[in-house]
């Protein structure tokens, strides 16, 4: 009987090592945002907007750097990149489209 | 090519109840989906049909309000997360597109294992809410805040129900995208694909990026419930059209992860009974990438009356129209393939064309609906019934049992008998129409939708519709008896009685374990090349 394994990938796998000291480079780096996350939740006290915008914008930093690094986004092929773009534009999308409706009622 | 020892059929293999519920082969998988998904339609379509019942006359008839309200929103919630939502990918996505890409399984073996327990854990949630507390939800399958926060009745088993599933949904989406990505047979580009799998890799990505969204909605309606926190009522704070956003952000898409695997069966049946090249491919391809794109974008077409402002609402209205474009290329190029085709209608065939009526009527409704000034009329009234049920039944449940009488003989290697299939399409596609089109007219006359009484100017056109269910579930039960004479007595189905060229049909019927006995060949001119059809 011929033994057929059709289940054999496409694409070849590719290695690659990140080094220990980009790597804690990047925690260091997460580290230092959250201290910054709880500082402009102190200091933008008389704006409660402001405070949880910037909030955002370093969460959503951290996020990034966390997908680049450590899921090795940096290492994949630029397909991948994009579809994490297209996500990231639904999400855009979405935040506008909410922004509009609650500006405009 | 090497001449092989057929091996055993997929079904000829280990026995016992045990050797099934955690097989990984993915088609064994997919008939574990298919018996519980008939099953949960079966239940659906009974409270469907009590439904109808209480609609005979106006006034009370069989069961109380409260009960009809339960009774409505326990059909939503079957029919839309146990039924149309897993059916078409689970059940035939699971068990054809390896088949289709010529591979032996899918990615993630153990994940849809998992995934099918999820969904019968899920199932079992959906159902516990009949016993438990003070009886299954009330408040529609959308749970809409803040009714959904106040309500005594067992909406917080209903939505934990919705949130497992989701779970189900999206490993089955993720399966299906790593598949397709990286178990394609060699010389299977993109675009040898079949339509089916792009259908189903359109499909994987809404159930992948939408369907987390629901989940934590559903879990902040938990929150609101069991702990008080001011998320969606506004009597603590909340905001009622927030959760509307976020309901619609995931279930608007999700009419498409119903309606694209659809469409990938009508692909697949419509150029095998024209024995004919379908026209336009990459049309058809990359317009279901087009819906599943766009189809994120029309979420608030379902909120004109919710209180959303005007500038957002005339955004989402024009969004809502391009839908329509890539869909319209779809049906064109579907009636383009059968002109001038070597036309054989057989049963499949019927339940495509059947789809291609209905979506049709369907679609064009939805412009009503999509339609600002119109929609303000036809809002929360039958109209919106009748269309949906155009949409969702009368396409993608078509489009599931043409697909079910398409595979049956490779699923089974058993035939069935067509004349009594084609009786029973007759009588459902009959008691399809007799039971929905009235939806449309009362709708447009101003009969609300939810409400288990109506005034007596709607009563001729609900005795109809009535009539109309019990034609449709002699039809559908018809049906369903006919196949399973087949599965215990019919005559054994060979390699390829519909003369497909799909890599499905290259293997024997049913399927050996691991797929093929040879390697599939892959027709460099594409999927859909079908000159020497007839010579296999």
């Amino acid at each position: 009987m011929e033994n057929i394994n059709t289940h054999t990938p496409q694409v070849a796998v590719s290695q690659h090592i990140s080094s220990y000291k980009l790597l804690f480079t990047v925690f260091a780096g997460l580290i230092l945002l959250t201290i910054l996350t709880v500082l402009v939740s102190t200091t933008f006290t008389f704006s409660v907007s402001l405070a949880v915008a910037l909030a955002l914008m370093i969460a959503s930093t951290k996020a990034l750097l966390v997908a680049y690094y450590f899921m090795h986004l940096k290492y994949e092929p630029r397909f991948y990149k994009w579809m994490v773009i297209v996500v990231l534009a639904l999400f855009t999308f979405f935040v506008i489209m909410l922004t509009i409706d609650y500006f405009t009622r | 090519m090497t001449t092989t020892i057929a091996q055993p059929s997929y079904l000829e293999g280990k026995k016992g109840l045990f050797s099934w519920i955690f097989t990984l082969d993915h088609k064994r998988i997919a008939l574990l989906y298919l018996y519980a998904i008939i099953a949960f339609f079966l239940v659906g379509m009974t409270l469907g049909l009590l439904m109808r019942l209480e609609l005979l006359n106006p006034g009370k008839d069989l069961v109380e309000p409260t009960t009809y309200n339960q009774i409505f929103t326990l059909h939503g919630v079957i029919m839309i997360f146990l039924f149309i939502i897993p059916s078409i990918p689970a059940v035939f996505g699971n068990f054809f597109l390896p088949l289709m890409l010529g591979t032996d399984d899918v990615a993630f073996p153990k994940l849809n294992l998992l995934s099918w327990w999820l969904y019968v854990l899920g199932a079992v949630f959906a159902l516990a809410t009949l016993v438990f507390g003070d009886g299954p939800a009330d408040t529609g399958w959308t749970f809409y805040a803040p009714y959904s926060v106040k309500t005594g009745t067992n909406v917080t088993m209903a939505v934990m129900a919705a949130f497992i599933l989701g779970f189900s949904s999206i490993l089955t989406g993720l399966n299906f995208i790593v598949t397709i990505h990286r178990l394609r047979t060699p010389g299977m580009g993109f675009n040898q694909m079949p339509l089916f799998a792009w259908g189903l890799y359109a499909t994987s990505w809404i159930q992948l990026l939408a369907t987390p969204v629901i989940g934590i909605t559903l879990l902040m309606i938990v929150a609101e419930r069991v702990f008080g926190i001011g998320l969606f009522d506004p009597s603590i704070g909340g905001d009622p059209v927030l959760y509307q956003h976020m309901f619609w952000i995931y279930s608007h898409p999700a009419v498409y992860i119903m309606a694209l695997p659809a469409m990938g069966i009508v692909s697949e049946i419509i150029p095998t009974f024209a024995q004919r090249t379908i026209f336009g491919y990459k049309a058809i391809a990359y317009s279901s990438m087009a819906i599943a794109f766009i189809g994120y974008f029309v979420w608030g077409h379902h909120m004109f009356t919710s209180g959303m402002s005007g500038p957002a609402a005339i955004i989402f209205s024009v969004l809502t129209f391009l839908v329509a474009i890539p869909t319209a290329i779809k049906v064109f190029n579907w009636v383009a393939t059968l002109y001038k085709g070597s036309i054989d209608v057989k049963p499949p065939l019927l339940y495509a064309l059947a789809f291609i009526f209905n979506f049709l009527i369907g679609g064009l409704t939805g412009l009503v609906n999509g339609a600002l000034a119109a929609d303000i009329h036809v809002h929360d009234t039958y109209f919106v019934v009748g269309h949906f049920h155009y949409v969702m039944f009368g396409g993608t449940g078509f489009a599931f049992f043409g697909a079910l009488h398409y595979w049956f003989p490779k699923i089974y290697g058993k035939l069935y008998n067509i004349r009594m299939a084609n009786i029973s399409f007759a009588i459902f596609f009959i008691g399809f129409q007799l039971l929905y089109f009235p939806m449309l007219v009362v709708g447009l006359m101003g009969m609300p939708r939810r409400y288990y009484d109506y005034l007596p100017q709607f009563h001729v056109p609900n005795v109809v519709s009535t009539v109309g269910s019990w034609i449709l579930a002699t039809g559908i039960l018809m049906m369903i008896a006919n196949l399973m004479v087949a599965y215990w007595k019919g005559k054994k189905a060979r390699k390829n009685p519909w003369h497909g060229i799909t890599l499905e049909w290259q293997t024997s019927s049913p399927p050996p374990l691991h797929n093929f006995d040879k390697m599939p060949e892959v027709n460099e001119k594409g999927p859909y090349h079908y000159k020497n059809a007839m010579d296999q």
